[in-house]
């Protein structure tokens, strides 16, 4: 398991010089230029000449190896560097940014688990009845609505006419609930249908039966042998899930004026704030890598069966 | 059996779901004032802050929330106005004196003087070079109430370029999470991107605030801020949805104040192409565009038609002769250009017809509209013309040469003076100069202007250069959309600031 780990870490390292190299060259290749943001073409009277100077001082005018390098050896410092516009560091505003969109994301996988865990089970062990159709439906029209109109109804609802929930903005748990139940409800259209599908499959299976024939009890069956052979898929889903979040959800942050990671990445994208970008991708690829390797021991964890056969093979 | 004990095992979970959902909130109160000496207001921006640090904040936030002030401000006549400067003179335009005013404490609780000024402006240079490139300051000279500046260059506009708010004045000495300013507000708490809680500064040196709290919250959705309106979050929304306005017309307990902005959206003639080059058919081609139709139906009545690149109030401002949609008179014109009219239609003089290629873009959803109903006029005349819609149009201009005609809006003065814009637009290498324009008389005029210090002199040339601009149509100016605000009617004192540098202000109540 150490050598799988070690391998993995170089296999990271590899993967992460070549993700940074391609980043950056994509970056550059980007038409747009972060200096008329930074000199505020469009409040103060600037020079062409200005522009050619500062583009010159922040080193844009170099070579792209070169100003990749210069990055690279930064980055081996832990220096991120400094947003162009804000004048702060990099990684203090990620780690300002990530707890609201680390909560959010936990609100939003919350809601979507609370909703589609039983819905999708229902919907499988019912099948063909009734409940089965009402999960059927609603997986259809939960993947068919935009979240951001779902996201007004609900402060049309929640904030304006009941007023119990407040429409924006963060702070306290309540804040959590209407952007967390928008993204939630979106994701768990798409979870029951597959919790639906995973259970349908590991219930045909034979060691099920067997299960059944010796008399074991349904809930244990279920919990102990079909429920732990259908997670599998659906782990896989639910770290992409995770991934996608974590990545942001510009419209919801947006519209609930929720201060995480995903309006701040589109901000500094749409400024060419350089540093915050290049940072930002370092980061989401190391929080992925490492969502990678949880999901991966957790196969092992949910059947050990993996584990086996990575020992018999090596 | 078996799947009955599934069911009952899933109760508990969706009861979990329908109680979380409908979990009441303690922080849904409206925030108008319950108690005379407790007055507090929330304001609902349409542009998210970052940060609160005056000097690189790209939002302003600082002194719109009346937190930290500038030397000079723009007052509601667009005029330079003393504000942490009692007063200030130059005689050569490159230095400068100014009396700090006296009995100005910060929030930190230490004196104003021209040191801390000094402090506070070197801060701004050394953080953002945007303040650096506006101020071209050499070298600050404080003693005791007194600040002497001097530039590095003769800048006559030097003093308006003092109300940019990323030159406001704070304690660069104090140690507290926020910034410690001179305004009617300090603040309590600041949460990037979502709120920024406030508390009267009691010791303003300009008198009494009447808020004891304000906040200021961010949303950049129109219709989430109309929402967060209706719901009583906020009390004040800037810039609610146009298509929401007769809706919030019809409530008898909201206010909505809607005037011109410094803003102005126009259509640039590209100098290198071989017909927009000659001033007879940009004159021409200006018949085409119907600014009425702009004003009242694209932009639904929330835009004033523009005559020329600032709002007439401003002494720059000429006289215009009013510019009027009239196919007749375009095609006149295109005639007098040497253009062949047949059957009504405009054709070059070898026969072949006129067609041009215009860039707009999305950020301001109006812009590709206009370019459609100038794209409809013209095809009146025969003149094809091409929309390209680009992401950034800033970039795409300054880079390529492949367009003729494009649609840009920009506030052309910001500070209450003519010579950012002129300069920017007009001078060869302003980086606004999009349309290569390159008229030596006017870079004459905008250069004097550079170095003329006495006011009344720098609005003459200014006038001058403004009438020249026009007599050439060198850009077509369309429309000044107008700045909407929405308020509850128990907010009292609310002034809609064209220059939107100044929100929060100690008059401000409720009652």
């Amino acid at each position: 398991m150490f050598q799988s780990i070690a391998k993995k870490f170089l296999t990271f390292m590899l993967f992460f010089l070549i993700l940074s190299f391609v980043s950056f060259c994509l970056l550059k290749l980007v038409p747009g230029d972060p200096v008329r943001s930074i000199l505020r073409v469009d409040d103060v009277a600037v020079s062409n000449q200005q522009i050619a100077d500062m583009r010159s001082q922040l080193g844009l005018d170099q070579p792209l190896p070169v100003q990749y390098g210069k990055w690279l050896v930064q980055l081996l410092q832990l220096d991120f560097g400094q947003s162009y516009l804000t004048h702060r560091p990099v990684l203090t505003e990620f780690i300002e940014k990530l707890p609201y969109t680390l909560l959010l994301t936990g609100g939003s996988l919350f809601i979507m688990l609370l909703i589609a865990l039983p819905l999708g089970t229902l919907s499988a062990l019912y099948r063909n009845h009734w409940i089965d159709s009402a999960s059927r439906v609603f997986a259809l029209i939960g993947s068919s609505i935009p979240s951001f109109w779902l996201g007004l109804l609900f402060i049309e609802w929640f904030a304006v006419k009941l007023r119990i929930l407040p429409s924006m903005g963060d702070g306290t748990i309540f804040h959590l609930v209407l952007p967390s139940l928008t993204l939630g409800l979106a994701m768990a259209a798409v979870y029951v249908r597959m919790i639906r599908a995973s259970l349908i499959e590991s219930s045909g299976q034979d060691f099920i039966k067997a299960a059944q024939a010796r008399g074991i009890s349904p809930v244990r069956i279920f919990f102990r042998h079909m429920f732990r052979h259908s997670l599998v898929p659906l782990i896989t889903v639910f770290s992409e899930s995770i991934g996608s979040l974590l990545g942001g959800t510009v419209v919801i942050e947006v519209l609930f004026a929720y201060p995480g990671l995903g309006k701040w990445i589109v901000d500094a994208i749409a400024a060419r704030d350089y540093p915050i970008i290049q940072g930002y991708t370092i980061f989401m690829a190391v929080f992925i890598i490492c969502l990678n390797i949880l999901v991966e021991l957790s196969y092992r964890w949910v059947n050990p069966e993996i584990a086996l056969k990575e020992k018999r093979l090596s | 059996m078996f799947k009955r004990s599934y069911f009952k095992l899933c109760i508990p979970a969706v009861m979990a779901v329908m109680m979380t959902a409908c979990a009441s909130s303690p922080s849904t109160t409206s925030t108008s004032s319950t108690a005379p000496q407790d007055k507090s207001v929330t304001l609902l921006f349409n542009v998210q802050s970052p940060s609160i640090d005056p000097h690189t904040d790209i939002n302003y936030t600082a002194v719109r929330a009346g937190v930290n002030e500038t030397l000079i401000k723009v007052n509601k006549d667009l005029k330079l106005e003393a504000w942490l400067a009692e007063k200030w003179d130059s005689k050569d335009g490159r230095h400068w004196t100014f009396s700090i005013r006296p009995g100005v404490k910060f929030h930190s609780g230490k004196a104003v003087d021209a040191a801390a000024v000094k402090a506070s402006l070197e801060r701004a240079l050394k953080l953002n070079p945007s303040v650096k490139n506006a101020l071209h300051i050499r070298d600050i000279h404080a003693e005791g109430k007194t600040l002497s500046i001097t530039t590095d260059k003769p800048f006559p506009e030097f003093v308006s370029e003092l109300v940019h708010p990323n030159t406001a004045i704070m304690d660069t000495t104090a140690t507290g999470d926020f910034p410690s300013g001179t305004g009617p507000f300090q603040v309590a708490s600041f949460r990037a991107g979502s709120e920024l809680n406030l508390e009267r500064n009691e010791h303003y040196w300009n008198g009494e605030v009447k808020l004891k709290h304000a906040k200021f919250m961010f949303n950049e959705d129109a219709n989430a801020r109309q929402l967060a309106f209706q719901a009583k979050t906020a009390d004040i929304v800037y810039r609610p949805p146009i298509e929401s306005l007769e809706l919030l017309k019809a409530d008898s307990t909201v206010k909505i104040d809607s005037l011109p902005s410094l803003r102005t959206h126009q259509l640039i003639y590209n100098m290198n192409n071989h017909d927009l080059k000659k001033t007879a058919v940009r004159k021409a081609f200006d018949h085409l565009i119907n600014r009425d139709e702009i004003a009242s139906g694209i932009m639904s009545g929330q835009g004033t038609p523009a005559q020329g690149p600032f709002l007439p109030d401003f002494p720059f401002s000429p006289e215009y002769i009013t510019k009027k949609f009239d196919l007749n008179a375009a095609r006149e014109g295109f005639k007098e250009a040497g253009y062949t009219v047949q059957n009504g239609k405009i054709t070059n003089p070898d026969g072949s017809p006129l067609h041009f290629t215009l860039l707009t873009y999305q950020s301001r959803a109006e812009l590709p509209l206009i370019s459609q109903l100038i794209q409809a006029n013209a095809k009146e005349l025969g003149i094809t013309i091409d929309i390209r819609q680009v992401d950034n149009i800033d970039e795409y201009l300054a880079a390529h040469q492949d367009w003729d005609l494009a649609t840009y809006s920009n506030i052309t003065a910001p500070r209450g003076d003519a010579s950012y814009f002129l300069n920017a637009a007009y001078m060869p290498e302003g980086a606004l100069n999009y349309g290569r324009v390159h008229i030596p008389e006017l870079e004459r005029m905008i250069t004097q202007l550079n170095t003329t210090v006495n006011e009344e002199q720098r609005n003459k040339l200014a006038l001058k250069a403004v009438t020249l601009i026009d007599q050439e149509n060198l850009q077509s100016f369309l429309v000044h959309p107008n700045n909407v605000v929405a308020y509850r009617n128990y907010v009292h004192n609310w002034v809609t600031s064209q220059s939107e540098y100044y929100l929060l202000t100690q008059d401000l109540d409720v009652n």
